[in-house]
């Protein structure tokens, strides 16, 4: 009972938590550039707010480098092939440009227009054709990236959101340990040629 | 480094379920109690005496009403605190409670701290009201002060009643704007193991604030601020050069206008003036006019009647010089004809002699008698035809049809025929008929007596007489004799009635005669009378003719008169219109001035253009000065219309830069004025737009530069609270993270403003590129919609803190909550370290009074890391106290709480153990 009112008292002090909470409980990052009006009340009352979506069974994390969400460890089948979706989206991108020699952690200085998705199709065409995406799929998962809070379309061309650093995350974390086995293998070697000698 | 002043002890009377507790605060103390004895409270019991402010006083989970009856059941409750300061030595600072309102009093005084001053005779512990008796019973000098004077004495504030500043200062801080900041961290000091990531970030912002003085900046407004003008200025701009075309006309009409008024404002006396003598120059011309026209009428009249006169005097001269010219003309014939006649008797005798040969004629006809001539030819035709018949006779007396036919047929039957036929036919001679005595015969055999039968037709001849009857020749021969005799006779009658005609038209001749000479008779004395009268006729035609050549003349005269008489009226009566109207227009000018409106009025006092025209105004050019005047007028009205409607028309256009001057008129003056200037205008705003970029970024100059200070000062905090290492870190620190969205726009937006400084892209840095270029405008966007988000943006929204740390052998890591950074002992020493770190870089670090510090669940550290932390808390100047349920031996203290049969906890100074290194109690 105490805890009810409590939250009460707690909710009425925000008002933007149904926003925020409909905001969240569909999948969407909130990023404090493209929000920061949102992010600003969800900063001052953090602990208010992780409180009151714990208490609701949902796990809001928040990213020092400006955004928040609702993390989920199994989501839905749905959610997953968007999640492998965007994941093979962002990749394609970050390739492609890293390809071209952009520093990839200015990622949110990127305009992706419709020359630069027609350039990452023509370079991975066949991962893509795999995944039964042609040009304008891409556009539309740049559209589905939007809804979830990873882009924002403005004056023509998305604009990446520093949410897509969950992504990049995942992309260093997965290399880091492909390195540390390659590391292993080359150290094993190393080994071998210790023992050798 | 333990210092000589400092905290020296704590002391609870009959307060937080403490009959009585006794806290040494001088060293490093382990206070041993099982969970839940009330060690926390002890230790909160502080923040009464060092937090003070009640906005500021923390008690976890209990609400701060709650904790007043916890601390101050009655008025004998109390709190202690026994301090050495370098000014003044021993001083308790002390809280009582008031008793039933569980309100509390602050007092303070001199001396050492010793709890049987506080102890009535009785032994009973001293109530409120009988505090300061009592305790000047002991020499003591107390004083109760109000929390914020208690405040203020504590932390070295204003002084108060004559006392030194710093008799009871207990903080000393380099600044005292820090006290804020200081008293919420030494909350904190109290409960250090609670103090979280967000709380050090805040904690270090307001340490360092005063570094960052103004640290606020509200982007948009200073934008708005430094574009506001160049903004509006440009929008006048714009306006006024879209509508050149339209100012200018405005300055014509304007100009107009000016001239107009200037020109209305010359005349309108002369005019006024002007129409005054019109009034009466009419009356007089008016007057003078008709009664001119009124003689010249009366002229006119005159010569009508006079020709009149003399036209009818002229045809009657006419008519009775046509009789005389008659009278003339006859006596002229008569003259003629009887020319031979020289006498009147001479025609009485031919009269005469007519009248008696007249008179024989009739008395010669009077006896002829006889047949007209006519019925005697007749007599004679009639005679000449028996001729022919008896001629006839006589040649067939021998052989004809009669004798022919009285051989054959009966003498009655004869006689029939004698009565039927024509003589000429039953004398017809034997060749020229054919008898058929048989047929014939027979035809009258079958007819009566007395009559005639001819087929169809039965006529009676019993009346008729016998045609023909045979004589003899000499009968014939004897009648033809007789009318030969008688054809003869009738021949000499008809000539005798011939010359009887003849003798009768000598009659009619002879009377035609005598009445032609009586005739003649009568004439000739007409002669003679017309002669008689001939000089008197002749007289009178002479003087008819002088009379009607003179009346010809005077016409002649008269005709020329009226002509000139004519013009005289037609030119009067033109004066006469012409005058009349101009009076009319003048009037009608009168009567409609169009000078009526207000505004003529202080016509003068508006701008206008003096008027160079003709000071006089003759009245012949009155109309038409006045139809100019009142075109003026309306022309005035209609400009003043024209203007506004213009004006607004401007305004409406955007140009409402000098909607605030005077009036109109100089609002047009300034526009027309505005419109002329424009290029150098055009050159101001440009200057404005680039100073108000540079204004706009000195205010984010300052931001950045306060991010930067702040960034040396963290390095300073890091050097301080890396100097003593933590557990098993190599690395620990707190690290602020720009918040590269902001930092970058910001760093973009003073490095435009840089390049406009240096004049480096003075071509391409102009007004319309700073305002559209798209990566500028972005950069713009986003520190406004921060800024507007956040009230302003502040050195705290550029970055965050990340507290990083490094285990031997292992690489730095960040971490944004320092609760998740490592174990819990890691991270409770993380935490007491930064906060009395936080603490000691307010101090005053040349006074060293030693304050205390709280640590709760002790027992996560090791020995090592007790030993290691209490050095630390020393040596930014504080105590340490441990909190855990079994004995630490590292600090100095042991100090247990015990709990009485009444369920009240005590600690006693007999119950303190001091631990010391048997070297150090060896020595």
């Amino acid at each position: 009972m105490s805890n009810t009112s409590q939250f009460q008292q707690i909710a009425s002090n925000l008002p933007n938590l149904a926003h925020l909470f409909r905001w969240f409980n569909r999948g969407r990052h909130l990023n404090r550039i493209s929000e920061p009006v949102l992010w600003e009340e969800l900063e001052r009352n953090l602990d208010d707010y992780v409180a009151i979506f714990t208490a609701l069974g949902f796990d809001l994390r928040l990213d020092g480098r400006g955004f928040a969400w609702f993390h989920q460890d199994d989501g839905s089948s749905n959610t997953n092939k968007a999640t492998r979706q965007l994941a093979l989206l962002f990749m394609v991108i970050f390739d492609t440009q890293a390809d071209a020699g952009i520093p990839l952690m200015k990622f949110e200085h990127w305009r992706i227009d419709q020359t630069l998705l027609t350039t990452v199709f023509e370079q991975h065409q066949d991962l893509l054709k795999a995944e039964e995406l042609d040009l304008s799929g891409l556009a539309s998962l740049m559209r589905t990236a939007e809804n979830f809070g990873f882009a924002r379309y403005d004056s023509g061309a998305w604009q990446l959101l520093p949410a897509v650093c969950r992504y990049l995350d995942h992309y260093e974390e997965l290399a880091s340990q492909v390195d540390q086995d390659e590391d292993v293998s080359w150290a094993s070697d190393q080994d071998d040629e210790d023992n050798s000698l | 480094m333990s210092s000589d002043y400092g905290f020296q002890q704590l002391v609870l009377l009959n307060s937080a379920g403490y009959e009585r507790a006794e806290l040494p605060l001088d060293e490093s103390v382990s206070l041993i109690a099982p969970n839940n004895t009330g060690k926390t409270s002890l230790i909160n019991a502080l923040q009464y005496l060092l937090i003070i402010d009640k906005r500021h006083l923390d008690f976890g989970a209990h609400d701060k009403d709650k904790a007043r009856h916890f601390y101050f059941p009655s008025n004998s409750s109390y709190i202690l605190l026994e301090v050495t300061l370098p000014e003044s030595g021993s001083v308790v600072l002390g809280c009582v409670g008031k008793g039933f309102s569980h309100d509390y009093a602050y007092f303070a005084y001199r001396g050492p701290l010793k709890i049987e001053e506080y102890r009535l005779d009785n032994g009973k512990l001293v109530t409120q009201p009988q505090l300061l008796e009592q305790l000047a019973q002991h020499g003591r000098t107390a004083n109760f002060y109000s929390s914020t004077e208690f405040a203020e004495m504590v932390y070295g504030g204003a002084r108060k009643r004559g006392q030194t500043s710093s008799e009871f200062t207990v903080f000393r801080l380099e600044n005292r704007k820090d006290a804020n900041a200081y008293r919420q961290v030494l909350t904190r000091t109290l409960r250090l193991d609670k103090l979280s990531s967000g709380e050090v970030k805040r904690h270090l912002l307001q340490i360092f604030s005063r570094q960052l003085p103004d640290s606020v900046v509200d982007f948009k407004q200073e934008w708005d601020k430094a574009f506001a003008e160049v903004n509006q200025d440009r929008e006048q701009y714009r306006a006024a050069k879209n509508q050149q075309k339209l100012i200018d006309e405005l300055e014509r009409q304007q100009e107009e206008r000016l001239a107009i008024r200037g020109r209305i404002i010359a005349r309108r006396p002369l005019i006024d003036d002007g129409l005054e003598r019109w009034q009466n120059h009419y009356q007089t011309e008016s007057e003078r006019l008709q009664h001119q026209l009124g003689k010249l009428q009366k002229q006119e009249a005159e010569l009508l009647q006079r020709d009149r006169e003399q036209t009818r005097r002229q045809s009657e001269l006419n008519q009775r010089l046509e009789a005389l010219i008659k009278d003339e003309q006859r006596r002229d014939e008569l003259k003629n004809r009887f020319a031979l006649v020289n006498d009147r008797s001479q025609l009485e005798q031919q009269l005469a002699s007519a009248t008696a040969e007249r008179d024989r004629q009739i008395a010669l006809l009077s006896n002829a008698h006889g047949q007209s001539a006519a019925a005697i030819d007749d007599l004679i035709r009639r005679e000449e035809k028996e001729l022919s018949v008896l001629g006839k006779e006589q040649e067939t007396l021998s052989d004809n049809l009669y004798l022919t036919l009285k051989q054959h047929i009966s003498e009655d039957q004869l006689s029939v025929l004698n009565r039927g036929l024509a003589r000429q036919l039953l004398t017809l001679p034997p060749g020229d008929y054919q008898l058929d005595p048989n047929q014939l015969h027979r035809w009258l055999e079958g007819m009566a007596a007395d009559r005639f039968e001819l087929p169809g037709l039965n006529l009676s001849v019993a009346d008729q007489p016998l045609q023909y009857q045979q004589r003899s020749n000499e009968e014939i021969s004897r009648l033809i004799d007789d009318c030969e005799s008688r054809l003869q006779q009738l021949q000499e009658q008809k000539a005798a009635t011939l010359e009887m005609d003849t003798q009768n038209k000598r009659k009619a001749k002879l009377e035609q005669e005598v009445k032609g000479l009586e005739k003649d008779l009568e004439q000739f004395d007409e002669l003679a009378q017309l002669q008689n009268s001939r000089p008197d006729r002749l007289k009178e035609i002479a003087a008819a003719r002088q009379e009607l050549e003179e009346i010809e003349h005077a016409q002649e005269q008269a005709g020329a008169q009226q002509q000139a008489l004519r013009e005289q009226i037609q030119g009067v009566a033109n004066q006469r219109q012409t005058l009349d109207a101009a009076h009319q227009e003048i009037e009608r000018g009168r009567q409609n001035r169009g000078d009526t409106d207000e505004q003529f009025n202080w016509l003068a006092d508006l701008p206008h253009t003096p008027w160079v025209g003709d000071p006089e105004l003759p009245l012949d050019q009155l109309a038409q000065t006045l139809r100019n005047y009142q075109q003026d007028c309306y022309q005035l009205k209609e400009l003043d219309r024209d203007l506004q409607h213009r004006r607004i028309t401007l305004h409406s256009g955007g140009l409402t830069k000098f909607q605030y001057a005077p009036n109109p008129e100089e609002e047009i003056r300034l526009m027309v004025e505005f419109r002329h200037h424009l290029a150098r205008e055009a050159e101001a705003l440009e200057k404005k737009a680039r100073s108000a970029v540079v204004t706009v970024t000195a205010s984010l100059r300052d931001l950045r530069g306060n991010l930067q200070s702040f960034e040396n000062a963290m390095h300073e905090f890091n050097r301080l609270i890396s100097r003593r290492k933590l557990s098993d870190l190599k690395v620990f620190r707190i690290q602020p993270v720009h918040e590269n969205h902001l930092v970058e726009a910001i760093d973009l937006l003073i490095q435009t403003a840089e390049k406009v400084e240096s004049g480096e892209s003075f071509e391409l840095f102009n007004q319309s590129s700073v305002l559209d270029d798209r990566q500028l405008d972005q950069a713009r966007q986003l520190l406004i919609d921060e800024g507007s988000a956040r009230h302003g943006l502040k050195v705290a929204d550029l970055f965050r803190l990340t507290f990083e740390l490094g285990k031997e052998n292992q690489d730095v890591e960040s971490f944004d909550d320092i609760d998740s950074a490592a174990s819990n002992g890691t991270v409770l020493m993380a935490k007491l370290v930064t906060g009395l770190a936080m603490l000691h870089l307010m101090q005053d670090k040349s006074r060293n009074v030693q304050a205390l510090c709280y640590l709760d669940e002790a027992l996560a550290l090791d020995a090592a890391n007790q030993r290691s932390l209490i050095k630390t808390a020393s040596e930014f100047g504080f105590a340490l106290m441990f909190a855990s349920p079994s004995p630490l031996i590292t600090a100095h203290y042991c100090v247990p709480i015990q709990q009485l049969s009444n369920g009240k906890n005590h600690i006693s100074r007999k119950h303190w153990q001091i631990l010391q290194p048997l070297e150090t109690v060896e020595a």
